[in-house]
C-alpha cells in the first residue's frame, strides 16, 4: 500500500468515525446496564427508605407479626427436611439411572419451578380439599387438610422442592467416573463408596440446594393463599401477613418485607461462597 | 501371571479388541504399547472389571476372573476382589480427602487392625516421598506430586497386579524427567506384576521388561524391549516404530547372502533360503543407516546405495533425511554428526548399511 498524505487524511478521518461510533456503543451500553440496575434496586432502597429503622422492636411486638415469623419458620422448616428427604433419593437415583419414562419424570420435577403458584395452589386444592381428589379418604380417616397448617408445609413442599432436586441431580451427575472407578477396584461396598465419595462429593450442591429450597418456602405466597387460607396463627405466613397489613399496619409489613429481603441476600451469599470454595482453604 | 485369551470388546458396531491373547509374566513390567485409539485403556479396564468383555477368558494368577466356567455361568469378579492396582490417566485422588486419607482408602477395606492401617500409609507415603503433604488436599500439589500419591494409593494393599494407564501424561512437563526416574525406581523396588500403558516409545524402552505391542485390536507383537525395537514382525509394528518398508521381491542366492530387489534395486539380505522367489516386506530402522559423501569400504556396510538428498528434518538431539535412491529412504542420524557432514538438499549421499539390519518377512 502507498501512502500518500491524502489517504493518511482519509483514514485518520475513517478512525475517528469508528472511534465515535465505538463510543457511542459503549454509552448507550452503560446507559442500559444503569438503567436495569436502578430497576431492581430501586423497589428494594425504597422499603428501606419507607421504614423507620428505629421502630423495628416496636414492630416485633406486634403479636400479628410475631405469629407470621413463627409460623413461616416451623412451616418452612418442615418443608424444607421433607424436601430433604424426597428430593436426595429422587435426585441421586435420576442422577445415575437410566430407567424407560426417566424424560417424562425429569419434566414432571421441572414442572413446579415454571408453574404459576396460583395454579399449583388450585391444584393443591382439587387434591387435597374435602371435594378433591383424596378428599374422601381423607374425610373418612376424620382429617382435614385444607385451611390447616399443614395445607402451608404441603404447598411450600409442592413449590419448593423441585430446586433441591435440581441441584441434587447435578450434584451427583457431574462427578467425575474414574473417581467412582477408583473406589470401586479399593473397596468392594457400594454402599461405602456412596457415603464416602458420592454423597460428600455432591454435598456442595445438596446444601445450596437446601438453602435456595428453603428460601423459595419462606416466600411463598400464591399458593399458600390458595390452597391453605389466610388465616392468623394457622397459615398466615410472612408474605401472607404482609399482603394483609398493606392498608391496615403498613410499618409492620414493611418489617417482614426487610426480613425477608435479608434472608433472599444471605442465601445468594452462602450459594455464592459454596459454588467458590475448593478444598483445602480456609483451614 | 496374568493369561488373557481371545478376548473381544466391541462399543455397539465398533470392534475394539478382537481375539486378543496375552501372557503378562509375574514379578516384571510389562509395557503395552499402542496408537491412540488402539483399545489400551478398554484392554486395562477389561482386566480391571470395570468393563466387561464380550467374549474371553481372563486368569489372574491362575484364577478365572472373566469367562466361562465349565459347566456354570459366565465369571465376572467384582474389581475390588481381583486384588489390583489401577493407577488412572488423569489424576484421580479424591479431592475431598487429605493425601493420608486417599492412601488409607483401600486399606480399610481389608479389615486390618488400625495401628497396621497407620503404619502402612506412613510407610508408603515416605516410599513416595510424600510424607510432608500427608494433610494436605490434592489440588494443593503438583500434577507429579499427585500422581505419585495415586500410585501410591494403589500399591498400598499390595495388589497382585498393578495397572498403569499412560502415567506419566498428568505430570507437568517440566516435572517429567524426575517422575519417570522415579516411576522406574518404585517397580524396580517392588518387582510387582505390571502392565503398564503407553503409546511413547521413549518411556517404552525406559521402563519395560516386556513389550506387547496392541495394534488392530489384538497383539501384534511381544518380545523384549531390544527385541521390538530392533526386529520388527509385521508392517503394523514397523510402522509404529518408524522404520523405512519396502515392498520387495527375494531373487536368489549369492555369496551367502539374499538378493532382494526393491523396484529393481538389488540389497543384499541374510539368507533365508524358505524366501525365495517370494514376495516379501523390508524394514529397516532410520538410525541403523549411515549418511557419507564418499562410498563406505567398511565390509560390513554391504549394502550401499547413491542418492539424493530430498528432504532434511531436524530436532534439537536427531535430523532425519530422506534421500531418493531410486526409492525414498529415511535415515536418521545425530545433529553432530549432520553438522560434520556438512549437507544439504540436492547434495548426492551415500546411504550404506548392513545386511544385519534389513528385517524380512513375508508378505501376508
Amino acid at each position: 500500500m502507498i501512502y500518500t498524505p491524502n489517504r493518511q487524511l482519509q483514514q485518520n478521518k475513517q478512525s475517528k468515525i469508528s472511534q465515535l461510533a465505538d463510543k457511542t456503543v459503549f454509552t448507550f451500553f452503560i446507559l442500559i446496564v444503569a438503567i436495569y440496575v436502578i430497576f431492581l434496586a430501586l423497589p428494594l432502597v425504597s422499603i428501606f427508605l419507607e421504614f423507620d429503622l428505629t421502630q423495628i422492636s416496636l414492630h416485633l411486638q406486634t403479636p400479628e407479626v410475631i405469629d407470621a415469623i413463627k409460623l413461616s419458620l416451623y412451616t418452612s422448616l418442615i418443608a424444607t427436611c421433607v424436601s430433604i428427604f424426597l428430593a436426595v433419593p429422587t435426585g441421586y437415583f435420576l442422577a445415575t439411572r437410566k430407567f424407560y419414562g426417566k424424560a417424562i419424570i425429569d419434566t414432571l420435577f421441572d414442572l413446579p419451578l415454571v408453574l404459576p403458584p396460583a395454579v399449583a395452589g388450585i391444584a393443591l386444592l382439587y387434591t387435597f380439599a374435602p371435594r378433591g381428589l383424596l378428599g374422601p379418604l381423607f374425610n373418612s380417616l376424620g382429617i382435614t387438610i385444607s385451611g390447616y397448617t399443614i395445607a402451608v408445609v404441603i404447598a411450600e413442599t409442592f413449590v419448593a422442592s423441585p430446586f433441591l432436586i435440581r441441584a441434587v441431580k447435578i450434584g451427583f451427575e457431574n462427578q467425575n467416573r474414574t473417581l467412582h472407578d477408583s473406589a470401586k477396584i479399593l473397596t468392594g461396598s457400594r454402599l461405602r463408596v456412596f457415603f464416602t465419595i458420592s454423597l460428600p462429593l455432591a454435598m456442595r450442591a445438596i446444601i445450596s440446594g437446601t438453602v435456595m429450597t428453603w428460601a423459595r418456602a419462606m416466600g411463598e405466597f400464591g399458593a399458600t393463599l390458595m390452597f391453605a387460607g389466610n388465616l392468623p396463627r394457622i397459615t398466615q405466613t410472612m408474605p401472607l401477613a404482609i399482603y394483609n397489613m398493606l392498608y391496615t399496619d403498613t410499618a409492620s409489613g414493611l418489617m417482614l418485607a426487610i426480613i425477608l429481603i435479608s434472608i433472599s441476600f444471605a442465601v445468594i451469599i452462602i450459594v455464592k461462597l459454596l459454588e467458590q470454595k475448593r478444598y483445602g482453604e480456609h483451614k | 501371571m496374568i493369561k488373557i485369551e481371545s478376548l473381544s470388546k466391541a462399543f455397539g458396531e465398533k470392534s475394539v479388541i478382537t481375539n486378543l491373547n496375552l501372557e503378562i509374566p509375574k514379578n516384571n513390567v510389562t509395557v503395552l504399547l499402542g496408537p491412540n485409539g488402539s483399545g489400551k485403556t478398554t484392554l486395562l479396564n477389561m482386566i480391571s472389571g470395570l468393563l466387561p468383555p464380550d467374549r474371553g477368558r481372563i486368569y489372574i494368577n491362575n484364577h478365572l476372573v472373566n469367562g466361562d466356567k465349565k459347566g456354570t455361568k459366565t465369571v465376572n469378579v467384582k474389581p475390588f476382589e481381583r486384588k489390583i492396582g489401577y493407577v488412572f490417566q488423569s489424576v484421580s485422588l479424591f479431592p475431598h480427602m487429605k493425601i493420608y486419607d486417599n492412601i488409607a482408602y483401600g486399606l480399610k477395606s481389608l479389615h486390618l487392625s488400625k495401628a497396621e492401617i497407620k503404619t502402612r500409609t506412613i510407610n508408603m507415603l515416605e516410599f513416595v516421598d510424600l510424607t510432608d503433604f500427608a494433610q494436605t488436599y490434592p489440588n494443593q500439589l503438583s500434577g507429579g506430586q499427585q500422581q505419585r500419591a495415586a500410585i501410591a494409593r494403589s500399591l498400598v494393599t499390595e495388589p497382585q497386579l498393578l495397572l498403569l494407564d499412560e502415567p506419566i501424561s498428568a505430570v507437568d512437563p517440566q516435572h517429567i524427567e524426575t517422575f519417570r526416574l522415579d516411576l522406574k525406581k518404585y517397580l524396580q523396588t517392588l518387582k510387582i506384576t505390571t502392565l503398564y500403558v503407553t503409546h511413547n516409545l521413549n518411556e517404552a524402552f525406559m521402563m519395560a521388561d516386556n513389550i506387547a505391542i496392541l495394534g488392530n485390536g489384538h497383539i501384534e507383537q511381544t518380545g523384549n524391549p531390544t527385541e521390538i525395537f530392533n526386529t520388527p514382525k509385521s508392517t503394523f509394528v514397523a510402522n509404529f516404530l518408524g522404520f523405512n518398508i519396502f515392498k520387495a521381491k527375494a531373487v536368489k542366492e549369492q555369496n551367502g547372502y539374499l538378493i532382494v530387489k526393491v523396484k529393481n534395486i538389488p540389497l543384499l539380505a541374510m539368507l533365508d533360503l524358505n524366501l525365495t522367489e517370494k514376495n516379501i516386506i523390508l524394514t529397516i530402522k532410520p538410525e541403523d543407516l549411515t549418511i557419507s559423501t564418499e562410498k563406505q569400504t567398511n565390509h560390513k556396510s554391504n549394502n550401499n546405495l547413491l542418492g539424493t538428498i530430498t528432504e532434511i528434518e531436524q530436532t534439537l538431539s536427531t535430523t532425519q533425511f530422506t534421500i531418493d535412491v531410486g526409492f525414498p529412504i529415511k535415515a536418521k542420524t545425530t545433529t553432530t554428526a549432520t553438522k560434520n557432514l556438512g549437507v544439504t538438499i540436492g547434495d548426492r549421499v551415500y546411504v550404506s548399511f548392513s545386511s544385519e539390519v534389513l528385517n524380512v518377512f513375508l508378505e501376508k
